[in-house]
């Protein structure tokens, strides 16, 4: 949870605890007991808000049927799970899934043998997948370069800790396998850290899936829509891939990246932290 | 400033003032019925400032204009500008320029040794961190253009289709009239294969944008930004990246561009006959 959000939380609860104060206000019996029940949906509301504010959102709005129109031509549906746009009587739909590939890895350490055979193989692996896909789609990465010094400052403080259970473990005479996997750790870090001080830049990545499905009605273009996510879920499960189908606020950060993407890092941090 | 900070502080702001009534206004001048649902509302107006975070895109519509169907914009997402390589829209005061730079790479897995594969997955892993700015790298897997050989044939057939009528009307003799009906037998069986699936094409390219106070700005920053790139991927690789211009980039953009529109009519009336019988 990122600092503005807990403020936010933090405000939103305070004004909750001032709804408690004032319901003597509200007098004794039922409306006491209304005035309880809101102020305690409230409550949970924000809580659920905090955590899944994707899903809650868009059941709210499946419930009261709201869709939206983000541009000219352009539609997206109660559930907020899809894109739609009418062209001569032809509706394309598109939806996005999120996709991290892989989480951006230094070459210095010591990659376990079954990730360099997962290297040699991915070429291939994509290939016959993408033989097999026979609708649209785009696989996009969006990368970006961090700040040197304060990830440098990250894996030092993470180094430390490892030190630190390092010694807790040496002490309380530990068994081999625990102190043989805190000292990989230590030097997976301290590569790390090393590639950083030879000039290597550290990179953020997001991984989305994005497919396009026809029909020539609404609900044909999205029924279209729903078997090539799957299908795509499918075939993307052979390159070890987790895949989340992207709802709410981030499908319309997603759309929007079709015109145009964040030009810098801080941005793109505040549009994705739950889906992705 | 971020947009949400000054709806939030608005909504808390109204939402404190009213819960401020409930308590201090006496029930003689504000009956309790009436203080019950200036309550709800203050939880209502708590529970949207906190959603203001991340939905302040949607609440701002949804007060306003009470509608099911919330118009958040009414304008083109984008134009592009008039040297046709640059994708330019509007954020706020400023404007985003967006390039599209194509990647031409034509290696294939199946004629690459162990070690070309190992090499290829690592040459991809440095693409993704050529650039300290946000870049975005695609593969796009899209249905190639048959619209204007379809077009053609469609065409080609009426004619034909009219000859024979012509033929009929005037009673040809039968070698004649059964020479035509061969042709458009012929051209028909053309088309019927041609619409019988999509072909495809798969490219790759990468997306970098932009922020100017002008047009012009906005876009000689993203051309700058794209050059840097395109001298890395060719390094990288060894082939000769281009900026994509005109009607091309509208691939990347525009739905319908990944499934032309005569490919997709000529499927759907297919798949239709094929229920139908």
């Amino acid at each position: 949870m990122d600092d503005a959000k807990l403020v936010l939380l933090l405000f939103s609860l305070i004004v909750v605890m001032f709804g408690f104060i004032a319901l003597p206000s509200l007098g004794k019996g039922l409306l006491y007991d209304i005035g309880l029940l809101i102020l305690l949906l409230t409550a949970v509301f924000i809580l659920a808000m905090n955590w899944v504010d994707a899903k809650l959102f868009s059941t709210i709005t499946s419930i009261f049927g709201i869709t939206f129109q983000p541009a000219k031509d352009y539609k997206i549906n109660k559930q907020q799970n899809a894109v739609i746009k009418e062209v001569n009587g032809i509706f394309y739909t598109t939806g996005f899934i999120t996709a991290n590939l892989f989480s951006y890895t230094f070459k210095e350490e010591a990659a376990p043998e079954d990730d360099e055979d997962k290297m040699i193989n991915a070429p291939e692996t994509w290939e016959r997948m993408v033989m097999n896909i026979n609708f649209p789609f785009k696989f996009h990465v969006l990368a970006s370069g961090l700040d040197v010094q304060n990830i440098r400052d990250e894996l030092e403080g993470k180094r430390s800790y490892q030190e630190f259970q390092l010694s807790r473990a040496m002490q309380n005479n530990s068994s081999e396998t625990a102190i043989t996997d805190i000292r990989r750790k230590m030097s997976t870090i301290q590569a790390k850290i090393d590639r950083i001080s030879a000039g290597e830049k550290p990179i953020a990545t997001l991984m989305y899936i994005e497919t396009t499905a026809i029909g020539v009605s609404e609900k044909a273009s999205i029924d279209a829509l729903e078997g090539q996510i799957n299908q795509l879920r499918l075939s993307f499960s052979s390159l070890d891939v987790e895949t989340t189908r992207v709802i709410g606020r981030e499908l319309y950060s997603l759309f929007n990246f079709n015109f145009s993407i964040p030009t810098d890092f801080k941005q793109l941090a505040n549009m994705f932290d739950q889906q992705s | 400033m971020a947009n949400y900070v000054g709806m939030f502080l608005g909504l808390i702001l109204a939402s404190v003032i009213l819960i401020g009534i409930v308590m201090f206004v006496p029930s003689l001048l504000l009956p309790t019925y009436i203080k019950i649902i200036i309550f709800i509302v203050a939880m209502v107006l708590d529970a949207m400032a906190f959603s203001s975070r991340y939905y302040s895109y949607l609440l701002s519509p949804m007060l306003k204009q009470h509608k099911k169907h919330l118009v958040l914009s009414n304008e083109n997402p984008y134009w592009v500008a008039q040297s046709g390589d640059t994708i330019l829209r509007k954020s706020g005061e400023d404007f985003i320029a967006t390039v599209y730079i194509s990647i031409p790479v034509y290696r294939s897995a199946t004629e690459m040794e162990e070690e070309d594969k190992l090499d290829f997955a690592q040459q991809i892993s440095r693409l993704v961190g050529l650039s300290k700015d946000p870049t975005r790298y695609t593969t796009e897997l899209y249905v190639m253009n048959k619209d204007s050989y379809i077009q053609q044939l469609r065409e080609t057939i009426t004619m034909t289709e009219n000859e024979e009528a012509q033929l009929q009307s005037n009673d040809a003799p039968k070698n004649e009239l059964d020479r035509v009906r061969g042709k458009l037998a012929m051209w028909r069986n053309m088309l019927d294969s041609i619409s019988k699936g999509y072909s495809f094409e798969l490219s790759s390219y990468i997306t970098v944008s932009a922020t100017g106070t002008k047009e012009y700005e906005a876009s000689s920053l993203a051309q700058q930004k794209a050059r840097e790139l395109m001298s890395g991927v060719g390094s990288l690789f060894g082939v000769p990246p281009s900026i994509i211009t005109g009607n091309d980039l509208l691939r990347f953009v525009e739905p319908e561009y990944l499934i032309p529109i005569s490919t997709v009519t000529e499927q759907i009336s297919k798949n239709i006959q094929e229920q139908v019988i």
